[in-house]
């Protein structure tokens, strides 16, 4: 243990003199002045528990503060004329703005649907009634992207209804800050609405052997990748589209070819309307319904037992069994559900 | 301890990449440069590569999860132009000498050869799509709809139950969305999450007045308590509570009291139903409760009148009255009321100057802004909204994603694919990193 330092030593004195900022000229020079007391001094004017002296800021944080004062101050508030990314020099010199991340050049940011767009196809669907495939054509926005706004239009509406409390000017924020298209005539192709999924067996090569004499065509080379792979007309969402062309192509002024067009998607949904409508009244068919006193309603629906299979687990069987556990505390088996309805 | 591990999460001088939009993650993005793989082994190049993107890409997911994750087969999409599949059926391009003929560049452009236009001859960047399983995940697409600030914060709101899924809470952050479903966020959440937050002081200070007043009405409360043992026989209703008691002029009978007394609870009953049903989610639990144990009293009150008889009952009514209306001022309704008079002042109030059109318009709007965007100090983020500083850059909506930010909700509309030229997964590396890791979780299977 080092020797403490008695009540008698004449060495705290020495210190306090040290710290005295009127010193006299007088005061030994055994007690040299180093730096951290010095440092002291100044800190002790706002740290009055610190002896030590306030850390230096190191080189990046030092370069981020700089950065935050110039070239980033741009990014802190947004003005709200348009997105602000950081983006990056092209090749050619000019600055591309739609890239928010400068070393991948593969990922721009892609306009979004305004609100007037996304009101424009909800009216021209739910209010002129439109099929949707010939809406989708019409604003080239995929056919699903159109039944996913009319499904969030539709919210909107109702919670505006029951005046439930929306994030307005949150969303007013944001929009400005995306890119985004009006859909209006002048505008480039929103998305490609009849892109097809590239299967991974027509990614590798093939050497198929055909006579020179033959016309090879798509749907050859679908049957000679495999014969479940379908050939590309096949997989179009909008196949009408190919008949417009084909109509034009033959010499059909484009506006009765659209008219036709339009007869034909509003056929086809029609047509899948009462598909639905059948298979819902066939469900209705198998269901008994019994009103019981109580305001309850009970639905019996016809099950065939034998569906749980031999161990008793199959997927489609209905009910619990005896003696057959659940194995869903089991260590390691997912809880997470694969999908809700 | 907070802010410390977010300075580490953000270091300055590790400069990794994050899923968030804070200001050092940045100037960190700024600051990225693509790996350098010169004098490293293939295994330091992929270790690398890793370890980079996946500080970025489900730093929250523990690596066996990813690797289970993880798929080799990367999705892609070619687009095919009706207009050009009309007009070919695909053996043009097997003509010549088997692989289609020269056209001239006028051709061409007339009609293309694959018909799948400009950005046809780029090539695929099917390695940018390494990480496109973890967009499916909840989590990851709550914070690429731009409801929440980072990858962790959407975490926290599905455990938190602030999140739905075809209507139905979903708490699962892990859960792997399929095509079509729809999520949805409470409002309070993502604007608290997107907005400025409330400066400390002021929270502070909205709190201790908060206890304040709590400790005024209680006080209050007592008061009244003490006042009423003291005068049990006489009660003395207030004139200014709505729901007046009547005050007994002339002795009545005590079953016509009790008829009266009962009629009286029977209102305030009907009343705080009215108050819950029209206030539907502008109440605050606490409030909602407040309501509810009044509910409860009243009821009391109402079997205690029409079993015994006494005058206690009398005060019983009048005390409940009073309450009720304390309950039905809340800051919404306060605020309505405020601004109801404004208006019929300012209906009544004649102008001394002409105001401009120009000033007309700055009014209108800022009455419209003050409608949609209120000063409303029950709100946990700082009110009016303000979007929060640094937000732009990073401000995208990935193709993938259908979002309405009114409502805070967005459908999963397919699975995120690469197109050529384009991938749909957003990534702040390079071609080259993206493929090393890609190399890396191969060796699994």
């Amino acid at each position: 243990m080092p020797p403490r330092i008695g009540s008698s030593s004449s060495l705290p004195k020495k210190l306090l003199n040290c710290l005295d900022t009127t010193l006299p000229s007088s005061v030994p020079s055994s007690v040299p002045l180093r730096r951290p007391v010095t440092a002291a001094l100044t800190a002790s004017q706002q740290c009055l528990f610190s002896t030590s002296a306030p850390r230096e800021a190191t080189k990046p944080q030092r370069l981020f503060r700089e950065w935050l004062k110039t070239s980033g101050k741009k990014f802190q508030h947004h003005d709200g004329n348009g997105p602000l990314y950081i983006g990056r020099l092209t090749d050619e010199g000019e600055e591309n703005r739609t890239m928010p991340f400068p070393s991948n050049p593969a990922y721009v940011s892609e306009p979004v649907l305004s609100d007037a767009a996304r009101e424009t196809i909800w009216e021209c669907v739910m209010v002129n009634k439109m099929p949707l495939k010939a809406v989708s054509a019409q604003f080239s926005v995929d056919i699903r992207r159109i039944a996913a706004v009319l499904r969030m239009k539709e919210i909107e509406k109702r919670m505006e209804a029951a005046n439930m409390q929306m994030a307005i000017p949150y969303a007013n924020t944001v929009e400005k800050m995306l890119p985004r298209v009006n859909l209006t005539k002048n505008e480039r192709p929103f998305e490609p609405i009849n892109d097809i999924h590239v299967h991974s067996y027509t990614m590798q090569q093939l050497f198929v052997p055909v006579s020179e004499s033959r016309e090879f065509t798509r749907s050859d080379a679908a049957k000679a990748f495999g014969g479940h792979i379908l050939p590309p007309d096949s997989k179009m969402r909008i196949p009408e589209l190919i008949t417009l062309e084909k109509d034009i192509a033959k010499g059909v002024e484009p506006r009765v070819a659209e008219r036709k067009f339009i007869a034909a998607t509003a056929k086809h949904e029609a047509e899948f309307a009462r598909r639905l409508k059948i298979e819902s009244i066939k469900e209705e068919q198998n269901k008994i319904r019994v009103n019981s006193s109580r305001n309850v309603e009970f639905r019996f629906e016809k099950v065939n037992v034998d569906d749980v299979g031999r161990d008793g687990r199959a997927r489609s069987g209905v009910g619990w069994r005896y003696g057959v556990p659940f194995n869903d505390r089991r260590r390691g088996a997912v809880k997470i559900p694969t999908s809700v309805e | 301890m907070r802010q410390r591990r977010l300075l580490r999460f953000h270091s300055l001088k590790r400069g990794r990449v994050r899923q968030t939009w804070n200001k050092h993650n940045l100037f960190n993005l700024l600051n990225y440069r693509n790996q350098l793989n010169t004098g490293r082994t293939l295994f330091q190049q992929k270790w690398a590569a890793k370890s980079v993107t996946r500080a970025y890409h489900g730093e929250h997911i523990s690596e066996g999860k990813w690797e289970r994750m993880f798929s080799r087969r990367l999705l892609s999409a070619v687009d095919m132009a009706p207009a050009y599949m009309a007009r070919h059926d695909g053996s043009e391009q097997a003509a010549g000498r088997g692989s289609g003929k020269i056209l001239s560049e006028d051709q061409e452009r007339f009609v293309p050869r694959n018909g799948r236009g400009r950005d046809a001859k780029k090539m695929t960047p099917y390695m940018q799509m390494t990480f496109a399983p973890q967009e499916r995940r909840l989590d990851v697409a709550i914070h690429r709809a731009m409801f929440a600030s980072s990858a962790r914060q959407a975490r926290q709101f599905v455990i938190h139950g602030a999140v739905t899924v075809n209507g139905k809470k979903m708490k699962y952050p892990g859960y792997m969305l399929n095509p079509g479903d729809l999520f949805q966020v409470n409002p309070d959440r993502v604007m608290t999450a997107t907005g400025l937050p409330k400066p400390p002081t002021l929270a502070a200070r909205q709190k201790a007045l908060k206890v304040k007043a709590q400790e005024r009405a209680e006080q209050a409360a007592a008061a009244a308590e003490a006042a009423a043992d003291e005068t049990p026989a006489s009660p003395s209703p207030k004139p200014s509570s709505p729901p007046k008691a009547k005050e007994p002029a002339e002795p009545i009978s005590p079953e016509e009291a009790k008829k009266q007394e009962i009629a009286e609870l029977r209102k305030i009953q009907d009343k705080t139903k009215w108050l819950i049903s029209s206030s539907k989610g502008q109440l605050s639990a606490k409030h909602k409760i407040a309501i509810r144990s009044l509910q409860k009293q009243v009821k009391k009150a109402m079997s205690a009148a029409g079993t015994q008889k006494g005058d206690k009952s009398v005060d019983t009514v009048e005390s409940l009255s009073t309450l009720l209306v304390t309950l039905q001022l809340t800051p919404v309704e306060r605020k309505a009321e405020e601004a109801a008079a404004a208006a019929a002042a300012a209906e009544t109030e004649s102008y001394p100057d002409p105001v401009t059109e120009e000033e007309q318009d700055i009014l209108r709007r800022l009455i419209e802004e003050e409608k949609t965007n209120p000063w409303d100090p029950s709100k946990p983020y700082m009110t009016p909204w303000r979007p929060r500083p640094f937000m732009a850059p990073f401000a995208f909506i990935p193709r993938y994603l259908e979002v309405n930010h009114k409502i805070c909700a967005a459908v999963y509309l397919r699975h995120p694919v690469a197109r050529p030229g384009k991938t749909e997964v957003p990534t702040p590396f390079n071609y080259a990193t993206s493929q090393l890791a890609f190399n890396w979780y191969l060796r699994r299977s």
